[in-house]
């Protein structure tokens, strides 16, 4: 079944040296369950792609539906709504709140999304593999272990599509692995279309689908 | 040192003007003030140095006084104790040079006005004039020529303008018991006893148009009070060069005014009272005022100028943590630490002198002249040579200087020890949070757990911006508790505790007052206020007696304001008496102890059975028969309550030595109130604007801080509202804990402040109420939680693409 579908849509940047085209004409349709992977060089539209898929960045052109709906923008309440009832976003630099516990940090999303559920929290760190760190501070534990965290933040409102900007890009490759294997198993549990940008050609073998870009165009869209 | 990274920190300071510029006029401010206060105080300094000056230009001020309490001296006996004195002067280090009789009297002075009527009196008589003579300035204020003949008079300058009183008129006056005639005004000056211009017993300056003193002759004074010729009740003794008053026993005066008693006892058996400068009111009043604000000025100036360096302090550790990674990469590539280090040592220096110059300009070309014409206004002098020393100006500046320039001393040493690997690496961002802190508000919702704990998450900051902001509220607070202070013990003394509609000085003549209420159904009650002073010491007390020494009581005129203890009885062997808590907090008498005071030449010892509070000035509380029996009169004063209908009349004021109304007296407070409100107000707001930009500071900080957590949220999808919300909950959790602070140190410090400059004729205390308490937490609160809509919209404007993309980097 389609999540989303996004036809014609570009970006454009106006700077002082030009018209920078960000993205430039895309048109993609995403089916529940799907794990893309987004590559491509430098500058070649990934992040501006998944900013605007989260509805955080609005593009110039085109058209996006979310699960048959137009998503908004240029509002931002709005698109705040949006990402609220169903995108997850994973960063590279994880950003867990460092005053929190790895389990108030799950808590606080479900208290913003008006749904507090400790049990369902520590039911999604148990999937990552950290029920037994639910009381220490972020600082406490490694990288990879903040990043699993992260993924369980991310699930924690059951979001219908969750989003990942370079998120082993901090870490190793053996600890990259754990995390994505995590990351696999717990969208497969859940149901989450995922779809992650990253520049690590070895990610292939996590996803569905990988998408190409370059000048912000798709240059490919293959099935894995 | 290098000119591009001092270059690149200027820009970096430059991105932050509103902060930049919220400090710059934070240093302003404080030397604005400095030297507003300074300028006041310097130049009434020199002002009353010059008036009390033994030259052709000044009065003379004496240095001791002997005031017959008992009517006068006829010419004899005073020529004779001035001869007996000059004898037996005791003292070899100091020297006598003038002993001058004086006559001072009550009187009346009928206006031809007839709105204005009949106005209260004191006459001085001033015969040779060598010794507190009158001060007729080279000034707009006055013109004229002292008295030469017995039907001229000089008038105070104080009263002239309500009276519409001007040289060549003539004024109708009586003093005592004696005739009205009419007097030729010749002269306008002033007379160092009412500088401070201040009815007979009242702590206030004089309502206009209720109060005037004049000048004349002693024979015009003798002949319009029919006082046989040389008649005085004063003895006015000047030594040679300025004893220190304020140092009696160091500079012989204790000693010199025992001996003179013993002496002027021997030769008259007046009850009589000997006293130096600090029992004389107006002149300690305006000393006290002086020496207050000479102490002040510095204190304002550092106080504000710390305020700004703190702010200063933590600008540029804020700075240098954002700047955290550029250092360190300098200092990979092989920059210097000493490199480093100028350039944050030079940016508050540059802010100080900013500060310093937008301060001094205006203080010395406003500040100290609306200081000065508004001390003219409210005391009534002019300040002839208005001073703004050189000096002066440069130890504000040099203040505050040196406050910015050691508030960047430890930033810039924070920034050269950054270690380049810990920065680079994030090390030195990453913290663990309290655990202690985590497990008290675990139970807590994570919104409201993140709140307190985003509140604390920097305690130094926290902890010097709420010492900075308990300064502000000193600022503001000292006035405020002053105000209350001031308001309670003027209003709840004459307002709350006394009843008397008039008070009615007189000395042996209480049966015609008695009289005259009788004729006018008026209730009376009848005290004896008499000076005096604690044996083997020169400072004056005040006793009073009263007929009923009560704290409740309908019937009586004046209630007293028991502080601890109890109420003393009447007729014991030795008197009980109350005393006020100056006299406490000075001398250490404590209840239940027994002391000796000198009333002239009588030692008496009194047993303390409590203390009272809210006197201004030292004050014994006697029941009236045993202070009778003590001073050998009835009654000094006359206090009336006057039946609907019945107005002070001729009558009573030709057999009253002076007269208070109790209505001038509320008016008079009403007055200087309304006088001194635009200071007070503008202090008050000054307070606030500070504590408004200490707040407004570490709360950007706080907020620049977060931008990361926030934009993770936004990210996330949290709302604006409940970000909005947890924003409100921090701003209140820390305008909730600094406002408690602020309200405590404000109160601390006041006190603290206000026990520093209490003098022996000026002491009071400062104690908070309920409503003050929840002003002060209010001011912070409010100020705080008025931030929140600056942060919702900063966090409106946060561009979340942008923030993305730094996360992700």
């Amino acid at each position: 079944m389609r999540l989303l579908e996004m036809s014609g849509i570009k970006r454009h940047y106006v700077m002082p040296s030009g018209t920078v085209k960000a993205l430039d004409g895309i048109d993609l349709k995403i089916k529940e369950g799907e794990r893309i992977l987004l590559l491509g060089p430098s500058g070649s539209g990934k992040t501006t792609l998944l900013n605007c898929l989260a509805a955080l960045d609005n593009p110039t052109e085109g058209e996006y539906e979310f699960n048959k709906e137009i998503v908004p923008r240029g509002h931002a309440e709005k698109m705040t709504t949006f990402r609220r009832e169903n995108i997850g976003y994973v960063f590279q630099f994880f950003n867990l709140l460092q005053d929190l516990t790895v389990l108030e940090n799950i808590l606080l999303i479900q208290e913003l999304s008006d749904g507090k559920d400790e049990a369902r929290a520590r039911e999604l760190l148990a999937l990552v593999g950290l029920e037994d760190e639910v009381n220490r501070f972020p600082a406490e534990i490694s990288g990879g272990q903040q990043q699993r965290v992260a993924i369980a933040r991310s699930l924690a409102k059951s979001p219908n599509l969750l989003l990942g900007d370079e998120l082993t890009g901090n870490l190793d490759s053996a600890t990259s692995a754990t995390v994505m294997e995590v990351l696999v198993s717990a969208c497969e549990a859940e149901n989450i279309t995922t779809v992650m940008v990253t520049h690590d050609e070895n990610l292939v073998q996590y996803a569905t689908r990988v998408v190409r870009l370059d000048s912000g165009k798709i240059i490919s869209d293959e099935k894995v | 040192m290098s000119m591009l990274l001092t270059k690149r920190l200027a820009r970096s300071l430059w991105r932050t003007k509103l902060r930049l510029s919220a400090v710059v006029l934070m240093v302003a401010i404080g030397v604005f003030a400095g030297i507003a206060f300074g300028a006041y105080a310097n130049s009434v300094t020199t002002l009353y140095d010059d008036i009390y000056d033994d030259d052709e230009e000044g009065l003379n001020l004496p240095d001791l006084w002997v005031e017959n309490n008992a009517g006068n001296w006829n010419e004899s006996t005073a020529e004779n104790l001035c001869q007996e004195i000059r004898n037996q002067w005791p003292d070899v280090e100091l020297e006598l040079d003038h002993c001058e009789p004086r006559l001072v009297t009550s009187g009346q002075l009928f206006s031809s006005d007839a709105d204005i009527g009949m106005v209260s009196a004191v006459w001085h008589g001033i015969d040779e004039g060598d010794v507190n003579k009158v001060w007729i300035p080279n000034h707009d204020c006055c013109s004229g020529r002292l008295a030469a003949n017995d039907s001229e008079i000089v008038i105070d300058e104080h009263a002239v303008d309500a009276l519409n009183i001007s040289v060549g008129d003539t004024i109708r006056i009586s003093a005592g018991a004696g005739f009205a005639l009419n007097y030729t005004v010749v002269g306008i000056g002033f007379h160092s006893n009412h500088l401070y211009f201040t009815a007979e017993g009242a702590l206030l300056p004089a309502q206009p148009g209720t109060f005037v003193t004049g000048y004349m002759t002693s024979e015009g004074l003798e002949k319009i009070a029919n006082y046989s010729a040389g008649s005085s009740n004063q003895l006015l003794l000047d030594i040679v060069g300025t004893p220190d008053s304020q140092d009696p026993d160091g500079s012989g005066l204790t000693t010199l005014k025992a001996n003179i008693s013993a002496i002027v006892g021997e030769v008259d058996e007046s009850p009589a009272s000997i006293y130096d400068r600090t029992g004389v009111d107006s002149v300690e009043f305006l000393r006290a005022d002086v020496e207050g604000a000479m102490k002040t000025y510095p204190v304002v100036t550092g106080m504000i100028a710390v305020v700004a360096g703190i702010t200063i302090f933590l600008s540029l550790q804020r700075l240098i943590q954002s700047q955290a990674k550029e250092i360190a990469v300098l200092r990979t590539l092989g920059v210097r630490r000493m490199s480093i280090m100028p350039g944050y040592i030079i940016a508050p220096i540059f802010i100080g002198a900013a500060g310093c110059l937008l301060g001094a300009i205006p203080g010395v070309l406003f500040g100290a002249p609306a200081m000065i014409s508004m001390y003219e206004e409210i005391i009534g002098i002019p300040i002839i040579n208005p001073a703004v020393p050189d000096s002066m100006v440069i130890q504000n500046i040099a203040i505050a200087m040196a406050v910015v320039f050691l508030s960047g001393l430890r930033p810039a040493w924070q920034a050269s020890r950054l270690q380049p690997l810990e920065v680079l690496r994030g090390e030195h961002e990453i913290r663990v949070s309290s655990r202690a802190l985590q497990k008290l508000t675990s139970r807590m919702p994570a919104t409201v757990g993140l709140t307190i704990r985003s509140s604390i998450r920097k305690p130094v900051r926290l902890m010097f911006t709420f010492f900075a902001v308990g300064i502000s509220m000193l600022i503001f607070g000292t006035m405020l508790l002053m105000m209350d202070s001031m308001s309670e013990m003027f209003l709840g003394g004459v307002e709350e505790r006394q009843n008397w509609d008039v008070q009615a000085y007189t000395i042996d003549g209480e049966d015609e007052i008695i009289e005259w209420a009788d004729e006018n159904d008026a209730d009376y009650e009848l005290m004896i206020v008499f000076a005096g002073n604690p044996a083997n010491d020169s400072r004056q007390l005040t006793a009073y007696g009263l007929e009923n020494v009560v704290t409740e009581n309908d019937d009586s005129m004046y209630l007293v304001n028991l502080a601890s203890g109890e109420l003393p009885k009447s007729g014991m062997g030795v008197p009980e008496v109350l005393i006020d808590e100056g006299i406490n907090h000075f001398l250490g008498w404590k209840v239940g102890e027994t002391h000796s005071l000198e009333f002239g030449t009588k030692t008496v010892d009194v047993k303390v059975t409590g203390f009272t509070k809210g006197d201004l000035s030292r004050t014994v509380y006697f029941h009236r028969s045993d202070l009778s029996g003590i001073v050998g009169l009835e009654a000094t004063v006359v206090m009336l309550q006057l039946p609907e209908g019945v107005e002070v009349d001729d009558e009573l004021a030709q057999i009253s030595m002076g007269i208070d109304v109790r209505e001038d007296s509320l008016a008079a407070f009403e007055t200087l109130m309304e006088q001194q409100e635009g200071m007070f107000y503008s202090i008050q707001g000054l307070g606030i604007l500070i504590a408004l930009a200490v707040l407004f500071n570490t709360l950007v900080m706080n907020l620049a801080e977060r931008d990361t957590e926030i934009a993770t949220l936004r990210v996330l999808g949290a709302s604006n509202n409940r970000l909005g919300l947890m924003l409100f909950g921090e701003h209140l959790a820390i305008g909730l804990i600094g406002g408690f602070l602020g309200c405590v140190f404000s109160i601390l410090g006041t006190k603290m402040m206000i026990s520093s400059f209490v003098q022996w004729g000026m002491y009071f205390t400062v104690s908070a109420t309920t409503s003050t308490i929840l002003i002060l937490i209010g001011i912070v609160v409010g100020i705080s939680i008025s931030l929140t809509p600056f942060g919702m919209w900063r966090i409106k404007k946060m561009d979340l693409v942008a923030k993305v993309k730094d996360l992700s980097q």
